[in-house]
């Protein structure tokens, strides 16, 4: 009995033990990815407990270049090769909240990138699509997804444009690269009342965020402003 | 003072002169011809780094570097200075033949070894705020590619120093070199990609080391020198260097020699799209422009999220890696195309049914389709660039004008319907600050309406910025454009409607009394209205939500200003720049007050690198670094040489600095006046450089014809042209504008003539008389460099706070202060 006991032990307990040292990291990226949520998330007004959760769990050092790792929890976007980059933490954050997510949410992702903010979406909902153009790039992240544990969430090498017809409707979809139009698909895979979010701009100067709902045929824009910049109507003007 | 002239260095000059003063220049033919071939050499690679920086980068950040190693001219003379108390004779020394010749093959190996560097070393501008390591990677390039100026400012200072009775000759050569060097890429580069022809124009220096036999003298004196070499050897060396370079090229080695754009820039995106290829390349000095066939190019800007179809098929051809123009694949024009869905087809609206329609494209390619689905009878577009043109034409098999567009407006007496200018601007204000653009200036505005019939619509597309920047300046350009034209309520003809990411003008010859086509187009294609005569707050930011209507509000403030006759005022309190742009000031994408800096930056998150990419500021980083190496070159001779030896005097210092600054001044100026005249930054530089150096040349060698008290009429003569130029030369380029291409380049050379040949007489005739040591000139040499570097970034900021003719006033100046110098102190000296 005792060695039943003790095999199921070691059958259960160690790779939860595995896993959870897997998705865990090293305690001296703690201290800084705390610091990250208080100084660069809290303090700008994000207050969803679901993205501030999801913001402290997920190691950033881990979906980074090896050189940058001591600049992961900065407060800046990193390069990530292929002429992409890792967006800022306040931006990822943001774009997150700004989808008011339940945790029931389908959700697809375009331009997967590093696979950090798949894997702070993965974190908050558990049917997370995310897709990604760029071959080199999706295999290095879906190869970091599953070695971290989000093996939940489903990866695809391919357009984009086009979306993910097999898994729609979808509540929410999360544009991460910078485009010129909407593509019509992904509207039409949009369920009624859904939000599509995209940002605007350079991703290593400012960007403005805007927000797309579904009312029936028509489509409401929202522009989230102040992603990194203050209206001219305020700090600026203030200062005539 | 920056030195003492005692009574042991009066005897020194006798006998200097004694010894230096009959030296036939062609004893030693090594100099001459090695100062021709390197100049030109030195200056197709400062060519041809513009072009591989423009590629690879982008370029405000080639300035950066160009202008940095360029004072590696300047530290040729540096170099000089400092061995002149270690080594007796180094003039003699250095200048005989083996000496000079390995001084050749060293700029050879090192321009091709700096540019292979360039090419390989991973440099990424992105990451220097990072990276700690691209701070040595950006030091390692800096240096490596000053290497070979370095040598060919070594040289040339050389033969200054050492025939100062043949200054005028040296003079001669190195201007005619470089001038030659400056056209070359432009006729090679249709032929040879940016690598080879770096690789080919580095070697054309070795040809005076191969085939150019030393005689009796030269051996004897390379013999005692420290730089004595067989020159079987140096031969075989430089056969040797030939060879190397001839596998590099043959092989088609793309790995060191093939410029790749930066993976940031659009075309490398674009290749790592599955199915995705360069069908085409072709190079030239405007650029090299790349085609490329993928599934996946889509562009749209401006569609409505209305629209539901499939859009057309697409190809793209890339300028530098970037600025991309679509050619969409032909498509019978129906209701359902995505052309009547977008937000510059509201235009269209205004006049349905057009004649004739002009299309001025610069990048994109929307425009032309969009004309296409309008039913027009007869479409006209214009498209400067020379390959773009070709491919416009042979895609849609529709005839295109390949001119400049001000050079076509001002020749054409043809009215058009509608005229639709295509140009989306940067994503990212500041980026592209430092370019000029006539497109929408208050003079090119005024063009386009007075080319527009009774009914006539202008259409333009932009970018829509937040800060509101780019809407504002040009509602306020069409504003003051119409109203100069003599329309009563200007406001009345203009309206603008947006989406969440780009906005569209419009402008209406006759007032818009019914805006109604125009209100249900923006309802049914969720646009919204920014501007329109008889609009309310409670009209606008109702399908793309902003926080408060930015837009609106701005130019509704504008307009306000403009009744109340208060506009300076709000151009003056306004935290960017958002003033109306002239032919004088034609920077479109300048919107930095240096005054509101830290509002700016406040705005932009505070952050450094989000301002790193404003051109405007790199000028200011690339002038305090030009000051900072300036300041250490001419020092450097004060540390290293004792003082009891030096020979300088700061008038003469003076000089030189002031005559270097006036020559970049004047040639900047004509620089950037000519972009006016052909349309294109490129061509410019090509034409003035060539011009300007040739004539110059010609100056410098007539100037050993005239005596030493002729300076201060020649620098008076050439203050009398520049001022006279300050006064003729707008009205003149606007005459040429309207004139054939050969005749407009023709005439732009004649104006170049006074200037250029007058320009060319006071740094020879100073050298030549006014300087009695080599190390005065070695000196006088890097003053003048370091001048010519500060000048023309001190140029690039004048033009864009002031104004182009500005420039001028900057030459005059300095010319007046050397025609000060060299009347009152140095010929009394003398």
């Amino acid at each position: 009995m005792k060695k039943t006991s003790l095999a199921a032990t070691i059958l259960i307990l160690f790779p939860a033990l595995l896993a959870g040292q897997i998705r865990d990291d090293s305690l001296g990226f703690k201290a800084p990815r705390e610091k990250m949520v208080s100084s660069q998330i809290r303090r700008r007004g994000i207050s969803d407990k679901k993205v501030i959760t999801a913001m402290s769990e997920v190691p950033r050092h881990r979906f980074v270049p090896k050189n940058l790792v001591s600049r992961a929890y900065a407060d800046h976007p990193l390069p990530i090769g292929q002429g992409q980059t890792i967006s800022q933490p306040y931006v990822v954050a943001l774009m997150t909240e700004s989808l008011g997510l339940k945790g029931y949410e389908r959700i697809l992702e375009i331009g997967t990138g590093s696979g950090y903010q798949a894997a702070i979406l993965a974190n908050i909902s558990k049917d997370v699509y995310t897709i990604e153009i760029k071959k080199k790039l999706c295999d290095t992240a879906s190869q970091t997804l599953r070695t971290m544990g989000y093996t939940d969430v489903k990866t695809r090498h391919g357009d984009g444009y086009f979306g993910w017809p097999d898994a729609a409707p979808f509540d929410c979809i999360m544009i991460t690269a910078a485009i010129d139009h909407i593509p019509p698909p992904l509207l039409k895979q949009l369920k009624d009342g859904g939000r599509l979010i995209l940002p605007l701009g350079n991703p290593f100067s400012y960007q403005n965020l805007s927000l797309i709902t579904k009312h029936g045929t028509d489509y409401r824009v929202r522009q989230i402003t102040g992603v990194l910049f203050v209206p001219m109507t305020g700090y600026a003007l203030d200062q005539k | 003072m920056l030195g003492i002239k005692s009574g042991k260095q009066s005897n020194s000059i006798k006998s200097f002169k004694t010894q230096y003063s009959n030296t036939p220049l062609f004893q030693y033919p090594m100099i001459p011809a090695a100062v021709f071939l390197l100049s030109l050499s030195a200056l197709a690679f400062e060519v041809l780094l513009a072009r591989v920086f423009s590629i690879s980068q982008w370029n405000h950040l080639s300035f950066m570097v160009i202008s940095i190693t360029l004072f590696g001219f300047a530290a040729g003379g540096t170099f000089l200075n400092i061995i002149d108390a270690r080594i007796n004779g180094w003039e003699k020394k250095l200048s005989s033949t083996g000496p000079v010749k390995i001084l050749t093959v060293l700029y050879t190996v090192t321009a091709i070894t700096s540019f292979i560097v360039l090419n390989r070393i991973p440099l990424d501008y992105f990451r220097l705020p990072l990276e700690p390591v691209q701070a040595l990677y950006l030091l390692t390039a800096y240096l490596f590619l000053a290497l070979p100026f370095f040598f060919t400012g070594l040289v040339v200072s050389l033969a200054y120093t050492s025939f100062p009775e043949k200054t005028g000759s040296v003079y001669f050569a190195s201007m005619v070199g470089s001038a030659c060097g400056a056209v070359l890429p432009a006729l090679l580069l249709p032929f040879i990609d940016e690598g080879n022809l770096i690789i080919y124009t580095a070697l054309i220096p070795l040809s005076a080391v191969i085939f150019r036999r030393s005689n009796f003298i030269e051996k004897h004196t390379s013999s005692k020198n420290i730089f004595s070499l067989n020159p079987l050897t140096l031969q075989l060396c430089s056969l040797g260097i030939v060879l190397a370079a001839a596998v590099l090229v043959m092989t088609n080695n793309d790995t060191l020699v093939h410029v790749n754009p930066s993976p940031y820039k659009a075309l490398s995106q674009t290749l790592q799209f599955p199915r995705t290829r360069v069908v085409e390349t072709v190079t030239g000095i405007r650029g090299r422009f790349d085609t490329v066939n993928s599934p996946y190019i889509r562009f749209a800007p401006g569609l409505s999220l209305k629209f539901t179809g499939r859009l057309p098929d697409q190809m793209v051809t890339y300028r530098d890696g970037d600025s991309p123009v679509f050619l969409y694949d032909p498509q019978p024009g129906s209701d359902e195309s995505a052309c009547r869905f977008t937000l510059y087809y509201s235009g269209y609206l205004l006049n349905p049914a057009p004649e004739n329609i002009l299309l001025i494209q610069q990048g994109g390619g929307s425009s032309i389709p969009c004309a296409k689905a309008s039913g027009v009878g007869k479409i006209t577009i214009i498209e400067q660039q020379p390959q773009i043109a070709h491919r416009v034409r042979r895609h849609y098999n529709i005839p295109v004008v390949n001119e400049n567009p001000r050079a076509f407006l001002a020749r054409s007496q043809r009215r058009y319907d509608i005229i639709h200018i295509e140009n989306w601007g940067t994503s990212l204000p500041g980026a592209a600050a430092l370019t000029q653009n006539y497109l929408f200036t208050t003079d090119s505005l005024s063009e386009y309406f007075s080319h527009l019939t009774g009914k006539g619509v202008l259409i333009i597309s932009r970018k829509l910025l937040l800060p509101p920047s780019d809407s504002i300046r040009l509602w306020a350009g069409v504003y003051e454009s119409l109203k100069s034209l003599g329309a009563e309520n200007p406001e009345q003809h203009i309206s603008v409607l947006r989406n969440w990411s780009h906005f569209t003008l419009i402008v209406s010859k006759q007032p818009l009394d019914n805006t109604v086509k125009l209100q249900n187009f923006a309802q049914r294609m969720n646009f919204d209205m920014v501007y329109m005569p008889g609009i309310s707050r409670n009209m606008v930011n109702r399908f793309n939500i902003f926080d408060a209507p930015y837009h609106f509000l701005e130019i509704d403030r504008l307009a306000n200003a403009y009744r109340s006759g208060t506009e300076k005022k709000y151009f003056e309190t306004y935290p960017l720049d958002v003033s109306p742009q002239t032919d004088n000031r034609p920077f479109p994408y300048r919107f930095l007050k240096w005054t509101r800096l830290k509002a700016l930056y406040k705005m932009t998150g505070s952050r450094f690198y989000s301002l790193f990419m404003s051109g405007e500021l790199i000028v200011t980083v690339v002038f305090l670094e030009a000051f900072g190496i300036s300041v250490l070159l001419l020092m450097l001779s004060f540390f290293t040489i004792p003082q009891n030896t030096r020979k300088f005097y700061f008038p003469q210092v003076l000089y030189f600095l002031s005559v270097g600054a006036g020559f970049m001044f004047v040639e900047l100026f004509f620089i950037k006046e000519y972009i006016f005249v052909f349309g294109d930054p490129v061509i410019s530089l090509t034409v003035v450089l060539a011009g300007i150096l040739f004539f110059s040349g010609l100056g410098g060698y007539w100037s050993q014809r005239i005596r030493s008290k002729n300076l201060p009429y020649a620098l008076a003569a050439l203050i009398s042209v520049l001022i006279f130029m300050c006064f003729a030369v707008n009205p003149i380029l606007d005459r040429i504008q309207g004139f054939s291409t050969i005749f407009r380049y023709l005439l732009s050379l004649l104006l170049l003539i006074p200037p250029g040949f007058l320009m060319g007489l006071p740094f020879p005739l100073a050298m030549q008389h006014l300087l009695n040591f080599p190390s005065q000139r070695a000196y006088a040499w890097t003053a003048n460099g370091c001048a010519s570097v500060l000048a023309s970034v001190a140029s690039a900021q004048i033009a864009l706070s002031f104004g182009i003719s500005e420039i001028l006033i900057g030459a005059i100046s300095a010319y007046f202060l050397a025609l000060a110098i060299g009347r009152f102190k140095l010929i009394g000296q003398k």
